[in-house]
């Protein structure tokens, strides 16, 4: 209910702020989503749309599987920490255009270079996340259920996984938030389609409308995600814990 | 008797930050027949957790011996160490899993031991549900329902009330006059150590200073007046060795403790 008020709070925010620009350069509400629909009705929007979620999918998928790996593994052992924490801290550094431009270059204006650039980019921050959950697994548990005789793959499957579960949740959430924001750049500068490269088409014929109707959509589609899969997967999974009251 | 466990000689020490490493366990021997109940009494510190991990085969960096035998061992812990994301039961499911019991078996296991200790109703509460006191005692419900033949138990009933720990000491008794389990069962509270034990071992700075043999027959009463009588004396020795120890920087302070320990009982045995 506050979430809803708060939504219908920032679209009257964003139509007042509209009025002090003349509409060709800052529409309303109102207008983006006109334009917003009149984009829909045409059909035209799907295609994008779907080329921008399988990136979106495809690139946290290999993200995942590079980072939750790696941030294991750096968890478990102070020497793969050592050699690999300046090669995490050097992938975060490095800005996202710059993967984006070598996926590019090496691998050709493909969809496969896309999804790796996207990957990429996203897996140092998914690693950092675990790492940090390894690290902290309770190991008293651990030596609990090594006291019930709780062979090796048990301890892994009942007691470690649960624990570091949260921290593979929360890291493919923030990851999303990354890979949103890199598969919009990655479709900008080298693919045919998408919600990237049609903001950047509309940009360069300076229809403020359509920008900013795609805009709307991208973040309509976000909200949607967030809400309908991400919440209720992470409500199901964590019913047991508590409410924290701050 | 046979002894199911035979320390000699175990030394260990734990290297701090800043690299000196301070010697916790100083040179143990200890056997335990098979059935025994033995205690170990001392103040906090003194190493019975260290002594506890090294039994249930947890820790294995120390000198000397420690062989342990007689069946599997059941290790309840200081802390309830309860898997968070289970419920009670999935928690008694989990260890009996583990331990590969019967499952024909199982569902009368856990039933007489909730049962024994008041939590039947709380099956599907998870740990975050119950209070401090309720998981101790599902702890000790887990550690039960495997059927160890020794079971190790490092201070169970100090975060219970009275009461409640009352009860789960006779419990415990009539348990372990049944099934003559072997059980080692680490204390700070003499007067819990006398009701219990066969004997006792008084322990202070990583050292056995005294053994005390328990006299009084069983079954045992808990307001029986011999009980009281050995704990207050068990005390006293316990005073004397604290003024013969020679670095009496650290430890005098906890020696209070096992006096109020004795005070609050008193004091609930005159009450109830
Ligand atoms: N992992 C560890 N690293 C370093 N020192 C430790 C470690 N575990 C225990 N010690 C030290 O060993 C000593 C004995 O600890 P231990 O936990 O065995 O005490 P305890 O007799 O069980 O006390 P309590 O009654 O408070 O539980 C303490 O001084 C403690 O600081
Ligand atoms: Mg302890």
């Amino acid at each position: 209910m506050l979430k809803l008020l708060s939504m219908v709070a920032a679209v009257i925010v964003w139509g007042l702020l509209s009025l002090t620009l003349p509409p060709e350069i800052f529409p309303g509400p109102i207008e983006t989503a006109r334009t917003l629909w009149g984009e829909v009705v045409g059909g035209q929007v799907w295609t994008d749309l779907a080329m921008t979620m399988l990136r979106v999918v495809g690139g946290l998928v290999i993200a995942l599987m590079l980072g939750v790996p790696v941030g294991v593994l750096m968890g478990l052992s102070r020497r793969a920490e050592g050699i690999l924490d300046v090669w995490v801290m050097i992938g975060l550094t490095v800005p996202s255009l710059c993967y984006a431009i070598m996926a590019f270059m090496w691998f050709g204006l493909n969809e496969g270079a896309a999804i790796i650039a996207i990957a990429v980019t996203a897996a140092p921050s998914i690693t950092i996340n675990i790492w940090e959950g390894v690290k902290n697994v309770d190991t008293r548990l651990v030596a609990m259920a090594r006291v019930f005789e709780a062979s090796r793959p048990a301890i892994v499957r009942r007691v470690l996984m649960p624990q570091i579960f949260p921290y593979v949740m929360a890291s493919a959430r923030f990851g999303l938030g990354i890979i949103w924001k890199i598969t919009v750049l990655v479709e900008l500068i080298g693919r045919p389609n998408g919600v990237g490269f049609k903001l950047f088409y509309w940009y360069q014929l300076a229809d403020m409308r359509q920008v900013l109707a795609w805009t709307l959509l991208f973040t309509i589609i976000m909200l949607l995600i967030e809400l309908l899969i991400l919440k209720p997967i992470e409500r199901r999974i964590f019913a047991w814990r508590p409410q924290v009251a701050v | 008797m046979n002894s199911v466990i035979e320390v000699a000689s175990l030394r260990k020490s734990f290297t701090g930050r800043d690299g000196t490493s301070r010697a916790v366990l100083k040179d143990l021997d200890l056997q335990v027949g098979a059935g025994e109940f033995l205690c170990i009494l001392g103040p906090s510190g003194c190493g019975k957790s260290t002594l506890l991990n090294v039994l249930a085969g947890l820790d294995k960096v120390y000198e000397g011996q420690a062989r342990v035998s007689g069946g599997r061992v059941g290790y309840l812990f200081q802390e309830p160490r309860l898997l968070p994301w289970l419920t009670a039961e999935g928690n008694l499911d989990f260890a009996l899993d583990s331990c590969k019991v019967e499952p024909s078996r199982r569902s009368e296991l856990k039933s007489r031991y909730l049962a024994m200790t008041g939590l039947s109703d709380y099956r599907d509460y998870y740990p975050h549900q119950i209070s401090g006191g309720m998981a101790q005692r599902l702890a000790l419900v887990r550690a039960l329902c495997v059927e160890p033949g020794i079971l190790l138990m490092d201070e169970p009933f100090s975060g219970l009330d009275e009461i409640t720990a009352r009860r789960i000491r006779s419990d415990l008794l009539s348990i372990w006059e049944e099934t003559r389990k072997t059980i080692v069962f680490v204390t700070h509270n003499a007067y819990e150590a006398c009701f219990l034990a066969d004997r006792i071992l008084v322990m202070l700075g990583g050292a056995f200073r005294q053994e005390v043999r328990v006299p009084i027959a069983r079954p045992r009463s808990y307001d029986d007046p011999a009980v009281f009588q050995l704990s207050r004396d068990v005390i006293k020795a316990f005073g004397d060795e604290i003024d013969r120890e020679p670095a009496p920087s650290a430890i005098p302070l906890t020696e209070p403790s096992l006096v109020d320990d004795l005070d609050r009982h008193a004091a609930a045995r005159m009450n109830i």
